[in-house]
């Protein structure tokens, strides 16, 4: 899990930085070892659960769009597959499958018309869609086709006991190393996006779409084809918050708060960048909980004002989140672990692919 | 479905339709011209909607006198939330970008944090202005008007009126058109082009106060309610064309009318869905919106 920051390194010399993010991974898959605190757990499976779900945003950041209603993906992933489950009995491993298909289609529909448009059009929807699939849903017992979303109630997913085949387990590990594996997923594959011919598709149509479309990539295309894959994860990070907290109700699950705090890890991370939204998680996820926790009872919206203030001060004075100073950092000491033969303009090599931090923003 | 009550459900449309457009136009007026959402526009009447409550409750003004000091004060609160927040991030992505995204990250965080902040300050309570006036009716013959939404319904245009004209006929109106139009071109003739910014963001959400405070007597004030609302908003501004004050006032007047007139035919809680999908329907045919005067 090296940073694609350097993929004009030469390939066998491992940065620093791809050492440190290796170092990390390897003490998230020794923690359930030694910490057993189901609580200090449940902080880790937040920490993946939005590492994962900001990734996943990123990806449709990387495309140069702005998505502030992710959560509605979310919510339609959670609850078609516990609706499944509840009236069907199909198994949400299926119904997570079935809820991200239907994701990706939403994501189409929702892409198709918008993204040909110029302007903030994207967004604008996808605030719009949220917020009213999330009022639908709060007043709507029971839906179309006799679906009983129960309203504002939300759902309660049958409890089982210990049942892996229909994604209920007794204790926090297997949650654990399911929202692990779910997060080195996404990561990875936001890496190959990335490294692959997309990923410089997106780069060139984010910095600069007139470019790009001259030189004949249909930006159109692979706009829908990032929204597709970023609403598919979505919707399997929706299914496994349904299972993990056994509840899903559209206030939290399809609320804008939701949207803020998936796009807040991205934002504050580095959106736009490949290990930019885990950082992001890793620093936000346990201090939001905490505020949550031991203040949300005393001053509710507490966090939720932190969090806003956190992005008018990262989108001020740091644009591109805390990715870039983390690499340029592990650069730096890269560059001087290798001995000094590299001057300082050694240690920050240009990096020509590296795309502008935000949309449309031209290097000088 | 009897002829009166579709009659009636069009009248309380076009009273709805109104207050949308009070609401949506200076966010109309802030996209034309500066090419940035406000996403905190929403976040914005609500604190207006509280400043003329609050001045109500302590010192017994009446809102429909207190809203323009408020007014007043809300251009200088746009003047300095443009100026401080807003252009750092023209001035750092003042290459060729016209509609940074970073502003809307960054007012979607100003919304948050007021939302937040009156919820920590004033609790969830919903807040009315309790008065006789509030109550008053005009008896149409088939349906009760009521007045307060009628005074907002007229302010809507007052308000959509009087920045035409701004726009139109003064000279501070023709430098602000020139800058929507063309930013460098504007700088080149001489215009202040971040100054014109200030002041348009100003204007903008001083007519949104403006709104705020006739609505205080009839629409109940909570720290969540500028989200909803301020949703309306972009949906009657791409409605009516991004940019366009008339059109603002007209997309403003459909969606009340849409919303409305659904309530009698599915539940009212439904009936947001059906502005959506007028707002689908709209990106579809005609992206520009119904005035549009921007370029897609």
């Amino acid at each position: 899990m090296e940073k694609k920051e350097n993929g004009k390194m030469p390939r066998k010399k491992i940065p620093l930085g791809g050492w440190a993010a290796g170092a990390v991974l390897a003490l998230f898959l020794i923690v359930p070892l030694f910490i057993h605190n189901p609580y200090l757990l449940h902080i880790f499976v937040l920490v993946f659960l939005f590492a994962y779900l900001g990734t996943a945003w990123s990806l449709v950041a990387m495309a140069g769009q702005l998505s502030l209603g992710h959560a509605a993906l979310m919510g339609i992933g959670g609850y078609v597959s516990t609706l499944m489950f509840m009236e069907w009995g199909v198994t949400p491993w299926l119904g997570m499958i079935v809820g991200g298909i239907f994701c990706g289609i939403i994501g189409v529909i929702i892409g198709y018309p918008t993204f040909r448009l110029r302007g903030p059009y994207f967004a604008l929807t996808t605030i719009a869609f949220a917020e009213i699939l999330r009022i639908y849903v709060e007043n709507t017992e029971e839906g179309p086709l006799a679906i009983p979303l129960r309203g504002g109630m939300g759902l309660l997913v049958p409890l089982k006991g210990d049942a892996p085949g229909v994604f209920q387990f007794s204790t926090k590990e297997p949650y654990y190393y399911i929202a692990l594996l779910m997060m080195l997923a996404a990561v990875g594959l936001s890496f190959f996006i990335n490294r692959w011919r997309m990923g410089y598709y997106l780069a060139a149509i984010r910095s600069d779409q007139d470019a790009a479309e001259a030189l004949a990539i249909n930006s159109t295309k692979y706009k829908l084809i990032a929204m597709a894959i970023s609403c598919v994860l979505t919707a399997l990070g929706g299914t496994f918050y349904a299972q993990y907290f056994r509840y899903i109700n559209p206030e939290r699950a399809m609320g804008l708060s939701m949207s803020i705090e998936i796009a807040l890890v991205g934002v504050v991370g580095g959106w736009q960048t490949v290990l930019g939204p885990t950082i992001g998680s890793i620093l936000l996820s346990p201090s939001g909980e905490l505020v949550r926790a031991y203040l949300g009872g005393t001053y509710a919206g507490l966090h939720l004002f932190l969090y806003g203030l956190l992005i008018m001060v990262v989108v001020l004075f740091m644009p591109n989140g805390l990715n870039d100073p983390l690499v340029r950092l592990f650069k730096r000491w890269d560059a001087g672990l290798r001995g000094p033969s590299g001057g300082p303009k050694d240690a920050f090599p240009p990096d020509p692919g590296r795309a502008s931090p935000l949309p449309g923003r031209r290097e000088s | 479905m009897d002829f009166e009550l579709l009659a009636s459900s069009f009248l309380m449309g076009l009273m709805l339709g109104g207050l949308y457009a009070a609401v949506a136009v200076g966010l109309s007026l802030i996209f034309g011209i500066i090419r940035v959402i406000n996403f905190a526009h929403g976040a914005f009447l609500m604190v207006a909607m509280y400043a003329s409550f609050w001045l109500w409750y302590f010192f017994g003004i009446d809102p429909y006198i207190s809203t323009i000091p408020v007014a007043v004060l809300f251009f200088y609160f746009g003047y300095y939330v443009q100026k401080w927040l807003i252009r750092p991030i023209f001035i750092r992505e003042k290459a060729l970008v016209i509609e940074p995204l970073g502003v809307l990250l960054l007012t979607a965080g100003l919304d948050l944090v007021l939302s937040n902040l009156a919820l920590l300050f004033f609790k969830s309570d919903p807040r009315a202005v309790v008065s006789p006036a509030a109550s008053a009716t005009i008896d149409l013959g088939f349906v009760d008007l009521n007045i307060p939404r009628f005074v907002v319904f007229i302010l809507s245009f007052a308000i959509a009126g009087a920045l035409y004209w701004l726009l139109n006929y003064t000279e501070k109106g023709i430098a602000i058109r020139s800058v929507g139009q063309n930013r460098e071109a504007a700088a080149l003739c001489g215009v202040n082009v971040y100054g014109i910014y200030n002041f348009t963001f100003g204007i903008g959400t001083a007519a949104l106060a403006l709104a705020g405070g006739a609505m205080v007597p009839f629409f109940y004030v909570t720290p969540s309610m500028g989200l909803s609302l301020g949703i309306k908003s972009f949906i009657v501004v791409v409605l009516g064309g991004l940019g366009s004050v008339p059109g603002a006032l007209i997309g403003g007047l459909i969606l009340g009318v849409v919303e409305s007139v659904t309530a009698q035919f599915v539940m009212s809680t439904s009936s947001v869905i059906f502005s959506f999908l007028l707002f689908i329907v709209v990106l579809f045919t005609r992206p520009k919106g119904i005035m549009g005067v921007l370029e897609t």
